[in-house]
């Protein structure tokens, strides 16, 4: 019994967090025992088991008050249709397409509509940027739809009116041809959006017209007006670039052009007669992309603009045209290295918080190495403004401005804040605000008009590469409500203002109902062939202003969250639950900056810190990430919603007082440490194994996932296999055999292409009925995740035989799920078999047998599997003490006819799991076996020949697909039968690159890696040396 | 006063008693609780609750001779046999019995658009997952399931619906099998032998290649 299981030479060392790897002394283990110290107390604040009987008698008590009649079960009834419409199936899911705009990029979505309810987002195969592909804000926008804060009608000054009474109101008091009206509008793509503002702005002229997003690429679209004149969207397909670098541009994060991105960027990294694309970074922050870069480099934002200024043509050493950009000698060194690969660039792109001068200089650097219309394309975009939202601010304050009529958004609350924008908005007579939630702005208007989710109307858009998309919805609006173009229809005073026909009208206005041409558009929901790509000249000179913010002290930079985005998923309890892709954050915004910065401000995870920018100041734990730059502090922006939701209520900081409108991105900032904590819940150390950190886990991580650079696959394309040696040890117990079985379930996951993007999470949550559990219940290490995604850091030597957090030499990313061991040691230890194998080798488990022993998830080597430690669906997801908050509240039986508005989402398919209960992946075991029942049953039916033809009754490959699989827009995921050779599954577990993880287990897991290539330019800051 | 703490009140001498009366009951209990639990009433078999319009199977499938399909049209496809829609019941009945004071429900749910609310008589628990279109198109027929509805005046569950009751026949097919275009003829095969009629079931068994599942994930997930 033993296995020698060494890595061979392994230089680089990887650490599971910060902490371990420069302060291994103090660490403690308090999150490495999969059941940490407490884990199993009731609740977070000192209950004990007394407490937990008080409860028990009451819901006892309850429970007996329940019991009435003597049948078992309560009655249930069958309510079959009136009149069916044609080919409805109860029962069978249809799948209708559809599209929705986020950030001025129309996401095209295939939705699955569950006897009526809409209940799961897909990606549409036909559409372009999609093609089948979700991120995880799509995937999470369904729960939108069911959130039980969301505006439910009309109100005036705070009380309940009607959509009538609004029309008559509007009708008579908005001033004739537009005098002192100004609209502010998210950016849209829509057509019918557009077409309505023209109406609009026809019947009154003289109305001001704003689209203002917080998170709108501004300084792109100042930069490339000013570069070709217009307004001008860039479109890149990194699938063509051999190498990309990027400024700055974290394309493959959250966002709405992340899908193709993704997709694009993986194609590139596919190993084609032994070439792979190479990615060149320079970044403030860490970000997804940075992780996936080969070659990577924290420069502060003046830093940046100095290198982009030189087109990053030397070392750095006379970049000092930007106050404040002096580079250390390991930079220099970084751009001596890269300086000679920068020749071969053919794709530059610069994230959205560069200067405009840098945006124009990236154009023109793309024009030069003739990238345009090889690699990157720019698509003409619609914009109606004619006054900024300064303006509308300025005016609302001196009077001139007595009418404002926002559509969407929530400015009131991302408004830059020396704008004073919601104070001045409250006091104008005349105020009006569509939105889905009677959120910061709907409380400072008079009127707040409930707007519908885009599931419930009619919309149109356009993708990234400008092709028409139109919106189908899948249920009648909710709680009623108006789209926004419907809203625009209303004001115009056009005659027709229901969304389908307007959107009927802007597709062609001759089109009937039966029109072919829109049926099929209404179909595919895309309109086929009418992309818009254009490749214009730079034809202009370049700006002058090269100023940055920042350059000298500390800077905070505001970005995105990769959760709530610009604050609009805030009440999305899915988005809030799920860990941020490299600091593994939930349920919070944080101050990020270096591990140098932490400990130059005296600070650690979880301490507050006082962040000033003028005469603003916000408090805000930190959060130490290497990777990051020195001297700088990321803040995410979203959090910290007044609106009161019940999930975003208390999560995180508002950022955007500190954000004005010179300083949109960056800001000069005092940071200092204020002593108080306010403890982050982060899920990277939960479910650990080792509870003594140490030398053991170093040795163990290069086994768990491996890499190797290009070179390295060229030389061995079973490198990876070559890592470690692995002596088979017999299994103590009777080896699964799976007589008889006619399918054999694997999975292969590719770590050279998967970005940690969190949309296969998502899909995960949406697909599995999965609960959020809250921030309390995560810092518990409770997080219900069935797939939860691995980071791992390695670091620099500090020069004394230790390891510099500071310097980040590379980051790992690793999804990991139940890998359906053959032979489960899970299976092994339950003494009630509730979990056990069926034939076709899945490890299932059977809720309704789990007596909640927790034996199995203490016997599972890669810890995936999750305890519901309470009836989570019936739980108060972010306020946790007390006995009566363990009550329903967030699932309240509510005022939409009796039903739980949150069960509406549910998939039918699918277990809810209750309290005491373990669950894990099952594969989707519910895809399955829909696919097994569909293919069996056509067999039957087949003649004796063909029956002859296909004993084994062969499933399709690629028509049972996971959820995680349909969402990943990198396809690093893929699911299939391993008894058929000719499977996908089955080529990528026998590709040289295939490895199983903890192999010397002798599990037989079902689920295979393909290690990660790296491309770097020269070997040094890879693995050397792990060959044969 | 500290001494009194320290002792026990005078009413703790009922619990030897109150021991004893617990012991000397319990079996009788457990007895009891073990004997209901396999009752016809703990498993439902007989529940026949009241509909809302008084249907009878007796009449549409027995007498009148309807295939089950014609208004359980969905069984051969997917997972419910799903209840018909009042236009079902209006093909014939906007002729037959215009004038009904019983099928009152059924013109006002037909002119109204408004569902009938039919009580469920088969019901499964909700962690179990019954597949209706896998078992009618391999050739079990309806009656395995649910007895013979063509005689029955009210509907009932005719069978425990258990997952022993399952299993029984998952572990062992024969004479539950037969030739699929006759599963809705619910009294076919009443004239023959035993021994004939697991033949003719084991030769459909292998002839469809019929390998009834016993894994867990079949029916839960």
């Amino acid at each position: 019994m033993s296995s020698v299981n060494e890595p061979k030479n392994t230089e680089r060392m990887w650490w599971r967090s910060l902490d371990e790897a420069i302060v291994p002394n103090e660490f403690k283990s308090t999150n490495t025992d999969e059941f940490p110290d407490g884990s199993s107390e009731l609740l977070a604040t000192g209950n004990d088991r007394r407490h937990f009987l008080k409860i028990m008698g009451a819901s006892m008590a309850l429970a007996g008050l329940g019991v009435t009649g003597c049948r078992r079960w309560p009655k249930e009834h069958i309510v079959p249709y009136a009149h069916r419409p044609e080919g409805t199936m109860p029962g069978i899911p249809q799948h209708y397409a559809s599209c929705f705009d986020f950030g001025g990029i129309s996401q095209g979505v295939l939705v699955t509509s569950n006897d009526g309810r809409p209940t799961k987002i897909e990606g549409n195969p036909t559409h372009p940027d999609s093609k089948g592909a979700t991120d995880a804000f799509t995937q999470s926008s369904i729960l939108d739809l069911y959130d039980p804060d969301r505006s439910r009608g009309v109100e005036y000054d705070g009380k309940k009116s009607s959509l009538p009474a609004f029309k008559e109101w509007i009708s008579t008091y908005l001033p004739n041809q537009g005098k002192g009206v100004a609209v502010v509008v998210e950016p849209s793509s829509s057509p019918t959006f557009h077409r309505m503002r023209r109406a609009f702005m026809k019947k009154n002229p003289q109305a001001m017209w704003v689209e203002y997003a917080p998170l709108a690429n501004t300084n792109e679209r100042e930069a490339l007006g000013h570069a070709f004149g217009g307004n001008w969207m860039p479109v890149h397909d990194f699938s063509k670039a051999k190498t990309i670098l990027s400024i700055d541009a974290d394309f493959l994060g959250a966002g709405p052009a992340q899908v193709p991105n993704t997709r694009g960027w993986s194609e590139g990294r596919k190993v084609n007669h032994g070439h792979m694309s190479r990615l060149l970074m320079i970044e403030t922050a860490l970000s997804v992309t940075g992780s996936k870069a080969d070659e990577r480099l924290a420069l502060s934002p003046a830093q940046i603009l100095a290198f982009s200024l030189h087109d990053g043509a030397n070392d750095g050493a006379n970049y000092d045209s930007v106050e404040g950009a002096s580079f250390t000698a390991a930079q220099q060194a970084w751009l001596k290295k890269t300086a000679k690969d920068m020749g071969n660039v053919d794709l530059v792109v610069a994230g959205a918080n560069q200067p405009p001068v840098v945006h124009y200089r990236v154009a023109k650097w793309n024009e030069m190495i003739g990238a345009v219309g090889k690699t990157v394309w720019y698509r003409p975009v619609e914009n109606g403004s004619n006054a900024t939202l300064a303006d509308v601010a300025s005016r609302m304050k001196d009077g001139t401005i007595e009418s404002v009529i926002v559509i969407g958004g929530n400015p009131a609350f991302t408004a830059p804040s020396d704008l004073g924008f919601a104070t001045a908005l409250k006091e104008v007579p005349l105020s009006v605000h569509l939105s889905y939630y009677t959120d910061e702005t709907s409380s400072v208007c008079k009127w707040h008009v409930n707007q519908s989710h885009w599931l419930e109307t009619w919309s149109d858009g356009q993708s990234l590469d400008g092709t028409t998309c139109i919106g189908q919805p899948l249920i009648e609006p909710l709680f009623g409500g108006l789209s926004s173009s419907e809203f625009l229809a209303i004001l115009a005073g056009a005659e027709v203002t229901d969304s389908h026909t307007l959107v009927r009208r802007t597709f062609n206005p001759n089109a009937d109902l039966w029109n072919p041409a829109w049926r099929t558009a209404v179909h595919d929901g895309v309109v086929a062939n009418t992309a818009s790509l254009e490749t214009p000249p730079v034809n202009r000179k370049s700006f002058t202003d090269n100023s940055v913010v920042g350059g000298v002290g500390m800077t905070a930079l505001f970005t995105s969250s990769a959760s709530v985005w610009d604050g609009r998923f805030a009440n999305n309890g899915w988005m809030q639950e799920l860990p941020d892709a490299l600091t593994k954050l939930t349920w919070d915004n944080a101050a990020l900056l270096s591990p140098a910065t932490a400990k130059e401000l005296g600070v650690k995870q979880g301490d507050m810190l006082k962040v000033t920018v003028g005469k603003e100041s916000i408090e805000i734990a930190a959060l130490p990430v290497p990777g990051t730059a020195d001297g700088c502090v990321i803040l995410p922006l979203g959090y910290g919603r007044t609106f009161k939701g019940r999930v975003c209520t208390g999560a995180g900081v508002d950022i955007y007082p500190l954000r004005t409108s010179n300083n949109t991105w960056a800001a000069s900032a005092k940071v200092v440490a204020t002593g108080g904590t306010n403890p982050l819940a982060t899920t990277q150390l939960h479910f650990g194994v080792n509870t003594t950190p140490g030398k053991g886990t170093q040795e163990r991580l290069p086994l768990l996932f491996r890499e190797g650079t290009l070179d390295q696959y060229n030389d061995d394309p079973a490198f990876a296999r070559h890592i470690g040696h692995t002596l088979h040890s017999l299994s103590i117990f009777e080896e699964q055999q799976f007589e008889g079985a006619q399918y054999k379930w694997g999975m292969s996951i590719d770590l050279s292409t998967c970005t940690g993007c969190n949309a296969c999470v998502a899909a995960c949550h949406a697909e599995n009925n999965i609960p959020i559990v809250g921030k309390d219940q995560v810092l518990m290490g409770r997080e219900m995740h069935w797939l939860r995604i691995d980071r791992y850091f390695a670091f620099g030597s500090d020069g004394h035989g230790g390891y510099d957090g500071n310097n980040l030499e590379s980051v790992m990313i690793q999804p990991l799920t139940c890998h359906h061991c053959e032979n489960a040691p899970c299976e092994e230890v339950c003494p009630v078999a509730a979990t056990v194998h069926d034939t076709d080798g899945l490890n299932v488990m059977v809720y309704n047998r789990c007596v909640g022993t927790r034996y199995c998830s203490n016997n599972c080597p890669f810890k995936v599997r999750r305890f519901n430690y309470f009836d989570y669906f019936r739980r108060d997801p972010l306020r946790s003490t007390g006995l009566l908050q363990v009550q329903p509240d967030y699932y309240v039986k509510a005022q939409s006819g009796g039903k739980t508005l949150r069960a509406m989402q549910f998939n039918p398919d699918v277990t809810v799991r209750m309290r005491g209960v373990m669950e894990k992946c099952t594969y989707c075991t519910q895809r399955i076996q829909r696919a097994k029942i569909a293919t069996k049953n056509a067999w039957v039916k087949k003649t004796e020949a063909q029956k002859a033809a296909d004993p084994r009754v062969a499933i399709a490959d690629g028509s049972i697909v996971t959820a995680c699989e349909q969402a990943c827009p990198a396809g690093a995921i893929v699911f299939g039968d391993l008894m058929d050779e000719k499977s996908r599954v089955s080529i990528l577990h026998n590709e040289k690159r295939s490895y199983e993880m903890l192999e010397e287990l002798n599990i037989k897991a079902r689920t295979r890696y393909l290690a990660r290539l790296t491309n770097p330019i020269d070997g040094s800051s890879a693995v050397e040396g792990a060959t044969h | 006063m500290t001494q009194q703490r320290f002792t026990f009140p005078r009413w703790t001498n009922l619990a030897l008693p109150a021991f004893v009366l617990v012991g000397a009951t319990a079996p009788l209990y457990f007895a009891i609780v073990v004997a209901y639990g396999f009752s016809p009433q703990a498993t439902d078999v007989g529940y026949m609750p009241e509909q809302p319009i008084p249907f009878s199977h007796q009449l549409h499938a027995g007498e009148l001779g309807l295939d089950c399909r014609y208004c359980h049209n969905t069984v051969e496809e997917t997972a419910h046999a799903a209840i018909p829609p009042t236009e079902t019941c209006m093909n014939c009945h906007a002729q037959i019995h215009p004038q009904s004071e019983k099928l009152q429900p059924l013109f006002e749910s037909y002119e109204t658009g408004m569902p009938i609310e039919w009580v469920r008589v088969h019901d499964l628990s909700q962690y179990a997952y019954f597949n209706h279109s896998a078992h009618v198109t391999r050739g079990i027929s309806c009656v395995e399931c649910h007895g013979r509805v063509d005689t029955m005046e009210v509907i009932y569950q005719h069978e425990t619906l258990s997952m022993s009751w399952c299993l029984k026949c998952h572990r062992n097919p024969d004479p539950h099998v037969r030739n699929p275009s006759l599963v809705t003829q619910l009294d076919w095969g009443l004239d023959m032998s035993a021994a004939e009629r697991i033949a003719d079931s084991a030769s459909w068994r292998v002839r469809n290649n019929l390998k009834p599942s016993q894994d867990c994930s079949t029916c839960h997930r």
